[in-house]
């Protein structure tokens, strides 16, 4: 009788002194969650009133990154965007941080897994970022300049300059993420040698009219009266 | 002695010639073809007006490779007495050298203004050396008020054609009249006369490494000299007639150049500016005469097709600039016809002073923002033309005169919005 109760009670010692080692993991885990949650909102509250001190949502209308987002349907200020962005990352990274306290195997990789995986997320953020900013200078230099120039169709080409880098911007944001380098390099090639020849054939075929003021413009331009002016 | 003037030969120069009353600098770059009329007048001017000073001529090259130099080294008058000089008999001694630092017409005069120092001089005057209508009397009319101690600026007065100069006649001028409340009437002319002392103050700036060593330098002297409360005057100087600039020349950068200094400069001296109220004249020297000006063709089309282009292309960053209200009067000008098109002074000041805002508040990037105004510009300057196109010089300056009491009408909008 002893003998079976001990083959009974013997898995629940097991388990109980599992649960014993297991326990400080476990009070680990959740007191870097409470840590880790206070901090991320501490960090959300500076950083607004940071942004929010340094003008980020005006520079963000003149760097057009309000209309980026506008575009993709996200509706809340740039600073708010920021501030929430940063909040979930470190909520997200405490999480992982509280898992790997838990010293489970399986989790610890997929944690490793995670951190090693960080780099890539910031390259790519990074790209986003810096190439949209320059895509949108280069894209409006291109139409004041036409425009200066007297182009009919300045709008146009400073919008397909535009979409051409962005194509760009994506392809490399993507093939740093890892995300089917292949497939990405390969759609790549497809959509932007696609974009230059329907370009190509929308000017060429769609656009024979406008071609021919456009190179009837540039042989009258020859003929035309010259400005003797001198602006200085 | 500044490090600026590292040449050796140049310390040689000096050292030799010891110390001077008058210095006449010009700046220069590949400019053989022309410079050798302007150091001749320059020579003449030295030698029929100040025949008792101790003049040096100096000549800052930004590296010429057709012989720039060399032109000045050698240039003499040969006939003394068919210009009537019978007092000098010495050539003016003459400190040719390559300016150091940024490639630009500030760096030139920097050289200059060091030179001008380093020889004690009392009295400067700069001149462009691509000039065709130079004679000697410029010297005396530069240099004669400052030498008497009745100025300490002396700006250019010319006569142009009524439609060249429109960037300063439709810009520059109203807008530094208006913001400095002296009506220097060619604040960019590039030929100046002033004092050794304000030479010293302009050196004195820490400007050198930054855009006025390469373009701005002429108003930037100017508004220096207005804002620093230095006795300002102007002289009538004839014509101004120079050799041919490059037509390819881009106007949208030229305007950024100039547009962009003069902005420039209203941050520096925002201060003084909010205070000014009123705008007073300032002493004009020499004799006013008419002057036979060649015809100036204008293609009036092609700058409204400009302006209707940037109507149709620059809608946002216009309406992010002047706002909707003057947008909708600027929309309404696109629907005029050409013959009708008439740009209305009083919403091209408000314009120009919201550009100088936006500039400001950094809107936009600085060269983005002042080339998006090009096609204003021309809006505003076919509609001068136009207006202009039967009035005489008298009546085209009475219309400048009319857009320079706009600009000082409209300044409270400036003052109101600048913080």
């Amino acid at each position: 009788m002893q003998d079976f109760l001990m083959l009974v009670l013997e898995p629940f010692h097991e388990v109980f002194a599992g649960f014993k080692r297991f326990a400080p993991n476990i009070l680990a885990m959740l007191t870097i969650l409470i840590g880790g949650l206070i901090t991320a909102r501490v960090v959300r509250l500076l950083l607004r009133k940071t942004l929010t001190a340094l003008n980020f949502d005006a520079w963000s209308d003149r760097m057009g990154f309000t209309v980026m987002m506008r575009k993709s349907d996200v509706w809340t200020k740039p600073t708010e965007a920021v501030t929430r962005s940063v909040f979930w990352f470190l909520v997200i990274f405490t999480i992982m941080i509280g898992l790997s306290a838990l010293k489970v195997q399986a989790v610890d990789n997929l944690v490793a897994q995670f951190f090693l995986y960080l780099p890539r997320v910031f390259s790519a953020v990074l790209i986003l970022v810096i190439g949209y900013v320059a895509a949108g200078f280069i894209s409006r230099t291109v139409l004041i300049s036409l425009v200066n120039r007297g182009y009919h169709y300045a709008k146009l080409l400073a919008e397909a300059v535009r979409l051409l880098l962005v194509v760009l911007i994506l392809a490399m944001a993507l093939e740093q993420l890892a995300v089917a380098p292949n497939i990405v390099v390969a759609a790549f090639s497809i959509i932007f040698g696609g974009i230059v020849i329907a370009l190509a054939i929308a000017f060429g075929v769609g656009g024979i009219d406008a071609a021919r003021r456009v190179i009837e413009k540039g042989a009258s331009e020859k003929v035309e009266q010259k400005d003797e002016i001198q602006h200085l | 002695m500044n490090s600026i003037i590292s040449r050796q030969e140049v310390r040689d120069s000096i050292g030799r010639i010891g110390s001077a009353d008058i210095v006449v600098g010009i700046p220069s770059y590949n400019n053989a073809r022309t410079i050798g009329h302007v150091v001749r007048a320059i020579q003449a001017g030295l030698a029929k007006y100040f025949p008792d000073r101790k003049c040096v001529l100096v000549n800052s090259d930004g590296g010429s490779r057709d012989g720039t130099m060399d032109v000045v080294r050698s240039t003499r008058i040969e006939d003394q007495a068919a210009i009537l000089v019978h007092h000098r008999t010495d050539s003016v001694p003459v400190i040719a050298t390559a300016y150091e630092g940024i490639p630009g017409k500030g760096s030139a005069f920097r050289t200059i203004f060091q030179i001008a120092d380093a020889l004690d001089a009392k009295a400067c005057a700069v001149v462009d050396s691509d000039l065709r209508s130079i004679t000697p009397e410029w010297v005396e009319l530069l240099i004669k008020p400052v030498i008497r101690d009745e100025a300490e600026f002396v700006a250019p007065l010319y006569h142009r054609h009524k439609f060249d100069g429109t960037i300063t006649n439709s810009i520059v001028y109203p807008l530094t009249r208006a913001l400095y409340g002296k009506s220097v009437r060619q604040p960019i002319g590039g030929d100046f006369g002033f004092s050794g002392k304000l030479a010293r103050f302009y050196l004195s700036k820490d400007v050198w490494e930054t855009d006025v060593a390469r373009f701005g330098v002429d108003i930037w002297m100017t508004t220096t000299a207005v804002a620093n409360g230095f006795n300002v005057s102007q002289s009538f100087l004839g014509a101004k007639i120079h050799d041919t600039k490059d037509p390819g020349a881009d106007l949208s950068a030229m305007l950024y150049q100039v547009v962009s200094a003069t902005f420039g400069l209203m941050e520096d001296y925002a201060a003084v500016w909010k205070q000014v109220k009123s705008t007073e004249p300032v002493r004009t020297y020499g004799f006013q005469y008419a002057v036979g000006l060649e015809q100036v063709n204008v293609n009036v089309e092609r700058m409204l097709g400009i302006f209707r282009e940037g109507l149709r292309n620059l809608r946002e960053i216009w309406i992010a600039v002047v706002g909707q209200g003057d947008f909708g009067e600027i929309e309404l000008l696109g629907r005029a016809g050409n013959d009708v098109f008439r740009f209305p002074r009083n919403l091209w000041s408000r314009i120009i002073y919201d550009y100088a805002l936006a500039f400001h508040h950094k809107k936009l990037p600085a060269e983005h923002l002042i080339k998006s105004l090009t096609p204003l510009y021309l809006g505003r300057t076919a509609s001068f033309v136009l207006e202009m196109r039967d009035a005489d010089q008298a009546g085209a300056e009475a219309e400048i005169e009319r857009l320079c009491e706009e600009f000082e009408k409209n300044k409270v909008h400036l003052q109101n919005n600048w913080k």
